[in-house]
């Protein structure tokens, strides 16, 4: 009998003997008229957006989803617990990864039929983990949360921002400033932005600094990094991209919130085309 | 006759069978589900003819395990969902993953025969049309469930009974005991329900059990007591020291069962299939059930038991529970050993490397994660059939190598109809995760 190669995809003790309770969520979308009536092996799948660090749905709602939805997709977006409008805010300092991975899973349980997972930085490591324990149609990665771990950036951020670092160490949010999000937004646009962000759940942040080994995901995987990105760097995206034989796409001249930022119809443009060629 | 080519061909739409339905659509495989009722369900199809639950069921599992892994209940569902909510959640799993293109509904498999090279034959009857056709399968996954088939007890004089006699398979509800003198048998989860049900309606109610037993609380260390013994077992807890726990909150919390007239287990805890019901011993102590031993005989409308006393009787509600049936296989397909099939990791017939079983087991704990798994490999095994025969072989050869093997968990069940199937739900999935495994890497091409 061959030993156990990898982390175990069957026995989720921790999600059996003390599972996540359940939270308000906020669920936006935006479903194109006709839709539900188009026959499902033909008709366009459900993308569903998971946003990053202290992001809600809110990030998606802006730009993406209504592009997308002209394009025929039926979009949905949720704002994980303590996010956004979602509810759980109190229990923020308690939440973990899994209790996120617990709401992805019960949106996607909600939707029509199997979505493509689009997952933005700590998103797209949780939509990893989703994809762990559920087949989607299709898994998008955008400037990726390495899921190896973000211990070796240690020694960059405190090198360049120890306050920062000390902060997050001590249970903080990490700040994230308009310079490192985007590349090319006026300021006051990238103020109101950065002024929506909320708070982070220190144990989640501490979770992304250590690895974390799923099993092979049967569906098809795209990995968008880009090298303007001052949050996920450049080793970051390509070694998620190469967990799964994939080469990245790279969007030069976007920074790493590339649903906001200036240029975000062409990072989109990038996940459509994939979408309806590969899923 | 149609030939269906590689597709596979599932007997059944409960939990089992739409899981092994899904899990084989979903690693690209072509495959008809077959149902002979008019909606998915299985037993939790409250209104189909061999549905066994009865309008008070609730799971007694809590959701976490009990729910497919890659489909959770809603949170909106509690702890404890009713069949109401279960038969929604199937049908919500069945929608989601687009299972309904692939049902057949009204349609009762009748034949099942062997064809060329290890493919089958697979006679389905039209209920509305009468039409029966047969078509031709590269495989069939059996998930007619073993909890439909009523075993029904004969005691001495039992036909001259002038009361009633009811198998639980017909208890549907409370009205049936109402202001009756009723004797409820068998401390199975069924029974103690209806026993409890029938201390709430009837004007009499007896219960009669082969031994004493253990009857947990459905909560415990202040969670569901399911997820506490999970817990217990997530750290690695040894059996013994699980027992005395367990023990002991029945100590703190009931204390004494024979000081109620209920008899002292004469088992250890974990021993037999577990009985989850808070409500049974209240209402021993309240005097509204009246614990009874084994039947000894029946003689008019007297019902005499094995301690020498006897009751009049209106209504005995017999809960003895099922035993699983093939009407539309030659048995000697399924191995069996008596009345039971004894198979490969309780799935693979040692017979046939295409005809597979799924839901022939009785975990201590929530069954729907288990079936997921079971269809995984069920599904992986197809898969990788259909690809390279000769692989799917040696896997198939060193599984029935192990036909027979139990997942006890360390325990030694009570000898009785009711285990033939039982299995320690985390040795058992453990066991089938490195079959998985084994399988993909025998089959690399398939792991991605």
């Amino acid at each position: 009998m061959s030993k156990r190669r990898r982390a175990s995809k069957v026995m989720r003790l921790w999600d059996w003997s003390v599972p996540p309770t359940g939270a308000h969520r906020e669920v936006l979308s935006i479903v194109p008229e006709g839709w539900h009536d188009q026959p499902r092996a033909t008709r366009k799948p459900p993308l569903l957006f998971v946003h990053g660090i202290a992001h809600g749905a809110w990030c998606w709602r802006e730009h993406w989803m209504p592009a997308a939805a002209e394009r025929d997709y039926p979009v949905f977006a949720l704002s994980l617990r303590g996010h956004g409008d979602s509810g759980g805010r109190k229990r923020l300092g308690r939440t973990l990864l899994r209790h996120y991975v617990h709401d992805v899973m019960q949106t996607i349980a909600e939707l029509p039929q199997p979505p493509v997972i689009v997952g933005h930085s700590m998103g797209a490591l949780i939509s990893q983990l989703v994809a762990d324990r559920y087949q989607p149609r299709g898994l998008a990665l955008l400037t990726p949360a390495p899921i190896q771990g973000a211990a070796y950036m240690l020694p960059t951020i405190l090198r360049r921002r120890p306050l920062d670092a000390a902060k997050v160490v001590a249970g903080g949010t990490l700040p994230l400033r308009a310079e490192q999000l985007f590349v090319g937004l006026d300021q006051t646009t990238a103020a109101r932005y950065v002024d929506r962000l909320g708070r982070e759940s220190p144990w989640a942040q501490y979770e992304l600094f250590v690895p974390h080994r799923i099993g092979p995901v049967r569906a098809p995987v795209l990995v968008v990094g880009t090298p303007d990105d001052r949050v996920v760097d450049v080793r970051a995206v390509e070694e998620t991209a190469r967990a799964y034989d994939v080469e990245p796409v790279w969007l030069p001249g976007i920074g790493h919130d590339l649903m906001l930022d200036a240029g975000w119809e062409k990072a989109l443009g990038v996940l459509l085309d994939w979408v309806d060629e590969r899923c | 006759m149609e030939d269906r080519g590689a597709a596979w061909a599932v007997v059944g739409a409960g939990p089992h069978g739409l899981s092994a339905l899904k899990n084989l659509l979903q690693l690209g495989l072509d495959a008809d589900g077959f149902e002979r009722d008019t909606d998915l369900g299985g037993n939790w199809n409250f209104h189909a003819e061999n549905s066994r639950v009865y309008e008070s069921t609730h799971l007694i599992s809590t959701k976490p395990f009990t729910q497919f892994p890659d489909f959770p209940m809603p949170d909106s569902y509690p702890d404890y969902p009713s069949h109401w909510q279960v038969h929604r959640y199937f049908r919500a799993y069945a929608e989601h993953f687009g299972l309904f293109d692939h049902l057949h509904f009204n349609s009762e498999v009748v034949g099942i025969t062997t064809a060329d090279g290890d493919r089958w034959n697979v006679t389905v009857c039209n209920h509305e049309s009468g039409e029966e056709i047969t078509r031709q399968y590269a495989g069939v996954v059996i998930a007619n469930g073993h909890n439909w088939w009523p075993k029904i007890p004969q005691y001495p004089g039992q036909d001259t009974f002038t009361g009633e006699i009811r198998h639980s398979a017909h208890y549907k509800s409370a009205d049936v005991v109402r202001g009756k003198r009723v004797l409820v048998v068998g401390a199975g989860n069924t029974g103690c329900d209806v026993a409890v049900e029938s201390a709430q309606n009837a004007k009499e109610t007896y219960h009669s059990t082969r031994r004493g037993y253990y009857y947990n609380p459905k909560y415990a260390f202040g969670r569901p007591s399911d997820q506490t013994a999970d817990l217990l077992l997530a750290l690695r807890l040894p059996l013994g020291l699980r027992r005395v726990m367990f023990k002991t909150v029945l100590r703190l919390t009931v204390g004494d069962f024979e000081k109620f007239g209920l008899r002292k287990p004469d088992h250890e805890f974990f021993e037999t299939h577990p009985i989850v019901n808070q409500q049974l011993v209240y209402y021993v102590s309240h005097g509204d059930i009246q614990p009874k031993p084994d039947i000894e005989r029946f003689d008019g409308s007297m019902v005499h038991f094995a301690d020498g006393t006897s009751v009049d009787i209106d209504l005995v509600v017999f809960c003895t529970g099922y035993l699983a049936h093939f009407p539309f296989l030659d048995d000697s397909f399924l191995n069996l050993e008596g009345d039971h099939p004894v198979l490969a990791r309780q799935i693979f017939t040692p017979t046939t490397p295409t005809l597979v079983v799924s839901g022939l087991i009785q975990p201590d704990s929530g069954q729907w994660t288990i079936a997921h798994w079971q269809a995984m490999l069920i599904a992986t095994y197809a898969a990788v059939r259909a690809q390279d025969s000769a692989t799917a072989q040696r896997f198939y050869d060193a599984m029935v190598a192990e036909t027979g093997v139990r997942f006890t968990g360390g325990t030694d069940y009570k000898d009785s109809t009711r285990h033939y199937y039982e299995i320690a739900h985390q040795e058992y999935l453990r066991a089938v995760e490195d079959d998985l495994q084994r399988l993909e890497s025998m089959a690399p091409a398939l792991a991605r």
